[in-house]
C-alpha cells in the first residue's frame, strides 16, 4: 500500500502519529502506518477538499489543507493580476475596514509589496486555477479582521497562498540555481548594498529580513541599504501599528508564495519576507534569534534609547556588525542548531577532551563564567562557574558574533557581549583568542578589569593543550568529519551500541531486515539522521554523503528536517511522538521521547521493510 | 601607568577615534608591519603588545586598539583606565572624524591619567587629494592642546614607527619632557600623496 499511493502523494504529506507509548513500539507504529496510509489512499493530495475528519487524523497537515480551502479565493487574484501594482492598488481601496489616516502609507505597501515583492514574476505562471471568486487582497481582509479586533488565532492574519505542493517543490527547485551559487560561495559581510526596494534584483531575493524601530526607522536589512529602504521600512511599521491599534497583533501575513512574518519585541520589529517554504513558525524561530543576536551585540538596555527618544536612530551603534547578521541569516539555511536548539560537539577521543575540560574547569573554578573551547561551530569543552549554564541558543549566538569579526583573529581581544538567555541586561566580557586557524577559546567574565588575569589563563590552557595534543587532534576531527552512514553496520544491534557509546544515550532499537536491496548510503537506505539529546542540549548528525551530496540537496534535505521539527513541535497539535513522511526525495522518519529526538532521511525508494521500524 | 625595571619600561597605550579612522591600521602597521586595504571593523578591543628600544633603554607597548563604533564609546574608560599613552586617529579626509577625536582629546583631559602622553595622529595621509583637515588645523589643535601631532599613512607606513618611538621618547621618566609638546613634528604628508594616483 506504500508503494501505491506512493506516486500520488508525491510530497510530504504523510503523517502518523501514535500518542501510546506501547511496549513493542515497533508494531504498533507500523499498524499505525497503515492504517494511515489507508487514510490517505483515499485522499488525493492533488486536490484536497477540507475534510474535517481527515484534519483531526493527519494533524499536521490541518495548516495545509485549510490553506487549500481558502486558496481558491485568492488564486483568481494572483492569476489575473501580473505585476500591476496600479490594479492592485484599487483593489486595496476597496477594501473594508480601512481607516483613512494609515490608508496612504498602507495602500502603498500593498501596492508595492504584492505587486513586486511578494510575487515573483518568472513563477506567476505556477498552474493556478482561477476560481473566481471577487476577493479583496490579502491585507484587505487582514484589515477588517484585526480593527473588528476579533481576535486571530493563533497565526494572526491569513492570507493563503495558492501553489499545490507538486508546484511547490519546482518552485524551489528554480529558484534554487539562485540561492545555490549564493550558498556555495557565501562570503561573509552585506552583498548588495546598492539595491533598493525599487530595484528588480532587490525584489526577486527569497529571504529578506528587516529589523526596524517602531518609529519606521531602520536598523538592519539584509539585501541593501538600510536608509534607502527607509520607505519600506516606513511601510512594514504602518502595518504593524495598524493592526495592533486594532488591539491586535499580526503575525504572519500570506501572499502568493510569500510569508510576511512579524515579530514585535518592544521597540524593535523584526520582518521576514520569505518564499521559501519554510513554515512560518521557523521563520518566526529565526527572527528570534536575529533579535538574540542585537542584544547579544548591544544588551536589551537599547530600549531605553528608544524610551528617550522615540525616533532614536540604531544603525550607528549596528555599525561594522553586517557580517554577523548576515552569517547568522546564512546558518539559518544549513546549521541544524538554529532550529534544533542544541549544539553540537566536534568528536574527540574521551582522554582529548578530558583533558581540554580539565584545565577550563580549573579556569571556571578561579571566576570565569564560561570557559568555551570551540573548533568552528562545534564545541571541544564547556565549562561553566557553579549555577550558571549557557542556552544552546546563546551558544550559538555568540560562536556565530566571533566567528563571523575577522577582528578576532587579528589579536586577542577583550569585547563586551551579552548572553541574551542569560542576562538580557548586562554586558559580560569575553576574552577571545584563536589558538589555530579555526580553534578558539572564549573565557567569560562579569569582571571588566580581568583581561590580564584571563590572558595569563589563556597561556596556560594554550599550554596544556599543546601538551595533550588537544589542537591537533581537533584539526584532525575537522578534517575526518564525523559520522558517515556508510560506516554504520548493516545488522541491528552495533547501530544503537556505537552511538550510545557516544552519547551514553538510550538508542531508538534499530531493526534492519535482510534482504534489502544494496542501496547508496548507508544500512536500510539511510541517507543521513540528526540525534537529539533532549537532557544533553546537544545533537548530533551524520555528514552528508553520497545521494546528497550538492550544496543544493543539502539544503533541501536542512527544510526538510526543519519542516519535520515544526511539524513534531506543533504548540497546539503537539508534541508527536513519530512521524513518517514520504515524498518525491526521502522517506523520513522522526521520533521523539523524552530523552531524544532523531530525525533521519532514508531512500525514497527503499523497500519498507527496511525502514528501522 | 608605565613601570619602569631598569631600562625597561612597560607602557599601556590606547589608540582612539573614530570607526574607520585607521587605528587598527596603524597597529598592525607597526605591529606586524602588515597592511589590508579593507580592514575589519574591530569589535570591542584588541590587544597588541610591542618592544621597542629608545636610546638605551626598552619600552615594552602594551596596546590597547579600541573599536571605534558608537556603541562602544560607553566603554572606553575599561581601556584607557591608567594609559600612560593615547593616540587619538582621525582621517584627514573626513571632517567628522576630526570633529570625533576632539571629543576623544576632551574625554581625555577631564576623565584620563593626567600625565598621559597624548598624540594626534592625523591618518591616510595619502589621500592628499582627499584631504578635508589640513595640516595647520590640526597642529594648531594640538599645540593648544598639549599634544604632539603627526600625519601618518598606515598604507605607505609613513609615520607609523615615528609616532610610537616618539611616544615612547616621551614617556615619563624614559625622557622627561626634553622636547616641549608640538615641537617635533615629522610632517611630510607630501611624501605619501606623490604615491597615491591609485589609492582607494
Amino acid at each position: 500500500m506504500l508503494q501505491d499511493d506512493d506516486d500520488a502523494n508525491s510530497s510530504s504529506e504523510t503523517d502518523s502519529i501514535d500518542q501510546n507509548p506501547n511496549p513493542n513500539p515497533t508494531t504498533s507504529i507500523d499498524q499505525s502506518l497503515d492504517a494511515i496510509e489507508g487514510q490517505l489512499t483515499s485522499i488525493s493530495l492533488h486536490s484536497i477538499p477540507p475534510i474535517p475528519q481527515i484534519i483531526s487524523a493527519l494533524p499536521s497537515d490541518s495548516h495545509s489543507q485549510l490553506q487549500q480551502a481558502t486558496v481558491a479565493q485568492n488564486l483568481e487574484y494572483i492569476d489575473t493580476l501580473p505585476s500591476d501594482s496600479h490594479s492592485q492598488v484599487e483593489q486595496v481601496v476597496e477594501s473594508p475596514g480601512e481607516v483613512d489616516m494609515e490608508r496612504g502609507v498602507v495602500d502603498n505597501s500593498v501596492s508595492r509589496g504584492q505587486g513586486v515583492l511578494w510575487r515573483n514574476n518568472s513563477d506567476v505562471d505556477v498552474d493556478v486555477e482561477g476560481q473566481g471568486s471577487p476577493s479583496s487582497s490579502g491585507y484587505a481582509g487582514g484589515k477588517g479582521t484585526s480593527s473588528s479586533s476579533s481576535g486571530i488565532s493563533g497565526s494572526g492574519i491569513e492570507e493563503i497562498s495558492g501553489d499545490d505542493e507538486v508546484d511547490r517543490v519546482e518552485v524551489v527547485n528554480r529558484s534554487a540555481s539562485f540561492g545555490a551559487s549564493v550558498d556555495s560561495e557565501w562570503l561573509p559581510g552585506k552583498r548588495h548594498v546598492n539595491e533598493d526596494d525599487a530595484s528588480v534584483s532587490w525584489r526577486k531575493r527569497k529571504k529578506h529580513f528587516f529589523i526596524l524601530s517602531h518609529s519606521g526607522k531602520p536598523i538592519y536589512s539584509r539585501y541593501g541599504d538600510e536608509h534607502r529602504l527607509a520607505g519600506f521600512s516606513a511601510t512594514l511599521q504602518a502595518i504593524i501599528s495598524f493592526v495592533e491599534n486594532g488591539g491586535d497583533r499580526v503575525k504572519l501575513v500570506r501572499a502568493g508564495k510569500h510569508q510576511v512574518v512579524f515579530l514585535v519585541k518592544g521597540p524593535i520589529y523584526l520582518v521576514c519576507i520569505s518564499c521559501t517554504e519554510e513554515p512560518h513558525e521557523s521563520l518566526s524561530e529565526q527572527l528570534e534569534l536575529l533579535y538574540g543576536q542585537m542584544i547579544l551585540i548591544l544588551t536589551k538596555s537599547i530600549n531605553r534609547c528608544f524610551e528617550k527618544n522615540a525616533k532614536f536612530d540604531m544603525t550607528p551603534l549596528l555599525g561594522g556588525t553586517d557580517a554577523v547578521f548576515s552569517s547568522l541569516i546564512h546558518s539559518f539555511s544549513w546549521n541544524p542548531a538554529t532550529f534544533l536548539h542544541a549544539y553540537s560537539c566536534l568528536p574527540l577521543a574521551y582522554a582529548t577532551r578530558q583533558a581540554a575540560g580539565a584545565i577550563l574547569q580549573d579556569v571556571a573554578e578561579s571566576g570565569v563564567l564560561f570557559a568555551i573551547l570551540m573548533c568552528k561551530h562545534k564545541v571541544i569543552s564547556l565549562v561553566g562557574a557553579q549555577k550558571a549554564s549557557l542556552h544552546p541558543d546563546d551558544m550559538l549566538l555568540l560562536a556565530n558574533f566571533v566567528m563571523s569579526s575577522e577582528s578576532f583573529r587579528t589579536s586577542e581581544s577583550f569585547s563586551p557581549i551579552c548572553l541574551p538567555r542569560y542576562n538580557p541586561m548586562a554586558f559580560l566580557y569575553t576574552y577571545v583568542y584563536y589558538l589555530d586557524a579555526d580553534t578558539y577559546l572564549m573565557l567569560l567574565t562579569a569582571n571588566p578589569d580581568a583581561f590580564h588575569r584571563l590572558k595569563d589563563w589563556r597561556i596556560r590552557i594554550e599550554m596544556v593543550l599543546l601538551k595533550s595534543n588537544v589542537l591537533n587532534e581537533a584539526q584532525r576531527s575537522m578534517v575526518d568529519g564525523g559520522m558517515h552512514v556508510e560506516d554504520l553496520p548493516v545488522n541491528p544491534s552495533p547501530l544503537s551500541g556505537s552511538l550510545s557509546s557516544h552519547l551514553g544515550q538510550p538508542r531508538p532499537p534499530l531493526d534492519s531486515t535482510d534482504g534489502c536491496k544494496t542501496l547508496l548510503g548507508g544500512p536500510a537506505g539511510l541517507w543521513h539522521f540528526i540525534y537529539r539529546s533532549i537532557y544533553l542540549d546537544q545533537y548530533v548528525s551524520s555528514e552528508f554523503s553520497s545521494p546528497v551530496n550538492t550544496p543544493k540537496q543539502q539544503k533541501r534535505l536542512f527544510r526538510a528536517y526543519q519542516k519535520l521539527y515544526t511539524s513534531m513541535h506543533d504548540r497546539e497539535l503537539g508534541p508527536h511522538k513519530t512521524q513518517f513522511r514520504r515524498d518525491n526525495n526521502y522517506v523520513l522518519l522522526c521520533w521523539v521521547t523524552q530523552d531524544f529526538e532523531l530525525y533521519a532521511a532514508f531512500d525514497p525508494l527503499a523497500d519498507k521493510v527496511c525502514f528501522l521500524l | 601607568m608605565a613601570t619602569t625595571a631598569r631600562n625597561n619600561l612597560s607602557a599601556k597605550l590606547v589608540l582612539l577615534g573614530d570607526m574607520g579612522a585607521g587605528k587598527s591600521s596603524l597597529v598592525l602597521r607597526f605591529v606586524k608591519g602588515q597592511f589590508l586595504d579593507f580592514q575589519e571593523s574591530t569589535i570591542g578591543a584588541a590587544f597588541f603588545s610591542q618592544t621597542l628600544a629608545v636610546n638605551d633603554a626598552t619600552v615594552k607597548f602594551e596596546i590597547w586598539d579600541t573599536a571605534g563604533q558608537e556603541r562602544y564609546h560607553s566603554l572606553a574608560p575599561m581601556y584607557y583606565r591608567g594609559a600612560a599613552a593615547a593616540i587619538i586617529v582621525y582621517d584627514i579626509a573626513s571632517i567628522d572624524s576630526f570633529a570625533r577625536a576632539k571629543k576623544w582629546v576632551e574625554e581625555l583631559q577631564k576623565q584620563g591619567n593626567p600625565n598621559m602622553v597624548t598624540a594626534l595622529a592625523g591618518n591616510k595621509a595619502d589621500l592628499e587629494e582627499k584631504r578635508k583637515v589640513t595640516a595647520d588645523e590640526a597642529r594648531v589643535y594640538a599645540e593648544e592642546n598639549g599634544l604632539f601631532f603627526m600625519e601618518t599613512s598606515a598604507k605607505t607606513a609613513a609615520n607609523v614607527n615615528e609616532i610610537f618611538y616618539e611616544i615612547a621618547r616621551r614617556l615619563p621618566r624614559a625622557q622627561p619632557s626634553q622636547n616641549p609638546a608640538g615641537m617635533v613634528l615629522v610632517d611630510r604628508p607630501a611624501v605619501g600623496s606623490q604615491s597615491s594616483a591609485c589609492c582607494s
